[in-house]
């Protein structure tokens, strides 16, 4: 079966996002990065940005710091039955920036505060990721 | 290549709002016939046209290039339509003023026109979220607004930058979009009203946002020695610059400003000679209030996080140290999305020629333009100067 990343599919993904997707339904956050020139991507890329073709997986941390957020009231019609939600940006403890709802808070966020990047499992073929504090 | 430069012979402006009963070829007419009354040459003079339309999702037609020229009357004449998101109205003049330049064309019309209302607002919300990456960030859900609030919380966490410096942005725009005759909105908002507005993406809310609007802008570009054949009055383009950034927001090495802004200033300012203390009156893309502030950091005009004391400081009313949007800026003027470009061309070109009215910015010789696409994969910096 293949794991199909977000709640609905707005494209016709490749491949590499298909097994970015399995192994996040297993809890594995596998980005990749170029053999040739080290250009790192979470989540992966089909090639790197400088027209490398050969690229490798590795595992990206998990802790991040939250750098940015926005609670959306009025959303994009695909998923106004979800809002209110918060949209975050989160510094991964190794430098990436990764964008993906905040979830489970209990107060305001605030920039800065110490957030974990999980998975969720939308559906047994479905996956996404989010941030939880 | 020529080596003369390009002017703005003529320029018209439609009414900006929710205009109902037209479509964009008559918001596109409205303006160009505005443009030739007030010009020595008529249609004969035009020897190509570029059409600026971001989204033909909005309107249903396909091809919209040629509906304009067919309504306008030069379907004789090659055309071309540019597409640059909220860029869209600059990235025409852009391509224009190569066209002359490379001495393809001597003359060019440019109009900018979009026509957004005809949708619902959630519709019209997701086709913009869709300018965002389709991938791996629309998933979320992140509205346009979303993407600029953002950068307002990042911006707001690094520099202090708070609620009452966002809606003193807001309060501006409107008060001079009171003035302003083509406006969507002509009226007032109190900063109380601006602070309390309901929530659209927080910390953005309603009176944080621009318009979703209709309406069409047309400027009219021919090289310098054949300008006087037009108007007594061209309007020198001194400089333009453009630049970019990545499509995902989360890969953007800074969330507090436009890396392409910040490129197309310096690219614009160095091709026109000038310093951003030259600049008397200035058109920012305030597609949001928080990006009227990004922008003025980025151009120059302010240091990082001296904008929003300085909007709250009135600085940027007319009469201050420089003064912005005085037409009432995407925030009360209107933002179709096509035409925002071309509309900033000709207030500024009223503005450098004395004619805004009780808009006018006394003296003004040099105007600039900063347009931007999406969340800056598009911008362009416009310098616009009096002969």
């Amino acid at each position: 079966m293949t794991v199909k990343f977000g709640h609905v599919s707005t494209e016709d993904y490749p491949t590499i996002v298909d097994q970015f997707s399995t192994n996040l339904i297993n809890d594995k956050f596998i980005g990749n990065k170029c053999k040739e020139c080290d250009a790192k991507y979470f989540p992966p890329r089909t090639s790197c940005e400088n027209l490398h073709k050969e690229m490798e997986d590795f595992a990206v941390p998990t802790d991040a710091t939250l750098k940015a957020y926005t609670i959306i009231h009025f959303a994009p019609e695909m998923l106004s039955s979800k809002a209110p939600y918060v949209v975050a940006i989160g510094e991964l403890e190794n430098g990436m920036n990764v964008l993906a709802h905040l979830v489970g808070i209990t107060a305001k966020p605030k920039v800065g505060m110490k957030i974990k990047l999980k998975s969720q499992k939308l559906s047994d073929d479905r996956v996404i990721y989010k941030f939880t504090p | 290549m020529i080596s003369e430069g390009v002017s703005i012979v003529g320029s018209g402006h439609g009414r900006f709002g929710k205009r109902v009963n037209v479509g964009i070829r008559e918001l596109a007419h409205e303006a160009v016939t505005e443009l030739f009354e007030e010009t020595k040459q008529d249609l004969n003079s035009v020897d190509a046209t570029v059409i600026g339309i971001a989204a033909d999702e909005f309107n249903g037609q396909g091809a919209p290039a040629a509906v304009i020229t067919d309504e306008i009357g030069l379907s004789n004449k090659p055309t071309i339509r540019i597409e640059s998101a909220c860029a869209t109205g600059t990235a025409s003049i852009r391509t224009a003023y190569s066209l002359i330049k490379s001495g393809l064309h001597d003359t060019i019309l440019v109009v900018g026109v979009e026509k957004m209302t005809a949708i619902s607002s959630a519709y019209a919300t997701e086709l913009m979220a869709r300018a965002g990456d389709i991938r791996w960030e629309f998933p979320f859900g992140c509205s346009f607004p979303g993407y600029y609030a953002l950068m307002a919380t990042a911006h707001m966490a690094e520099f202090g930058t708070d609620r009452e410096m966002l809606s003193s942005v807001g309060v501006k725009n409107h008060y001079y979009g009171s003035k302003n005759p083509v406006a969507h909105i002509q009226k007032e908002v109190s900063l109380e009203e601006a602070m309390n507005a309901v929530q659209i993406a927080s910390p953005l809310n309603l009176y944080d946002c621009s318009l979703i609007s209709d309406g069409g802008a047309a400027v009219l570009l021919t090289k310098d020695s054949l300008a006087k054949n037009f108007t007594d009055t061209p309007i020198s383009i001194m400089g333009i610059g453009s630049g970019s950034d990545t499509m995902q927001m989360a890969r953007r090495s800074s969330l507090t400003s436009l890396n392409g802004a910040k490129q197309a200033a310096e690219t614009a300012y160095k091709m026109a000679g000038i310093q951003p203390s030259d600049v008397n009156v200035a058109e920012l893309h305030d597609c949001f209030t928080i990006a009227e502030l990004i922008a003025m950091e980025d151009l120059g005009l302010y240091a990082p996080g001296e904008a929003g004391p300085a909007v709250v400081d009135q600085q940027t009313y007319i009469g201050g140290k420089i003064p912005i949007n005085v037409d009432g800026g995407l925030k009360s003027k209107g933002h179709p999305i096509g035409a925002t470009g071309v509309s900033q061309a000709a207030e500024l070109r009223k503005q450098l020629l004395g004619e805004a009215g009780s808009r006018q910015v006394e003296g003004a010789e040099i105007g600039l333009s900063h347009n931007v696409g999406q969340t800056g994969q598009f911008v362009n910096v416009m310098i616009y100067g009096r002969n």
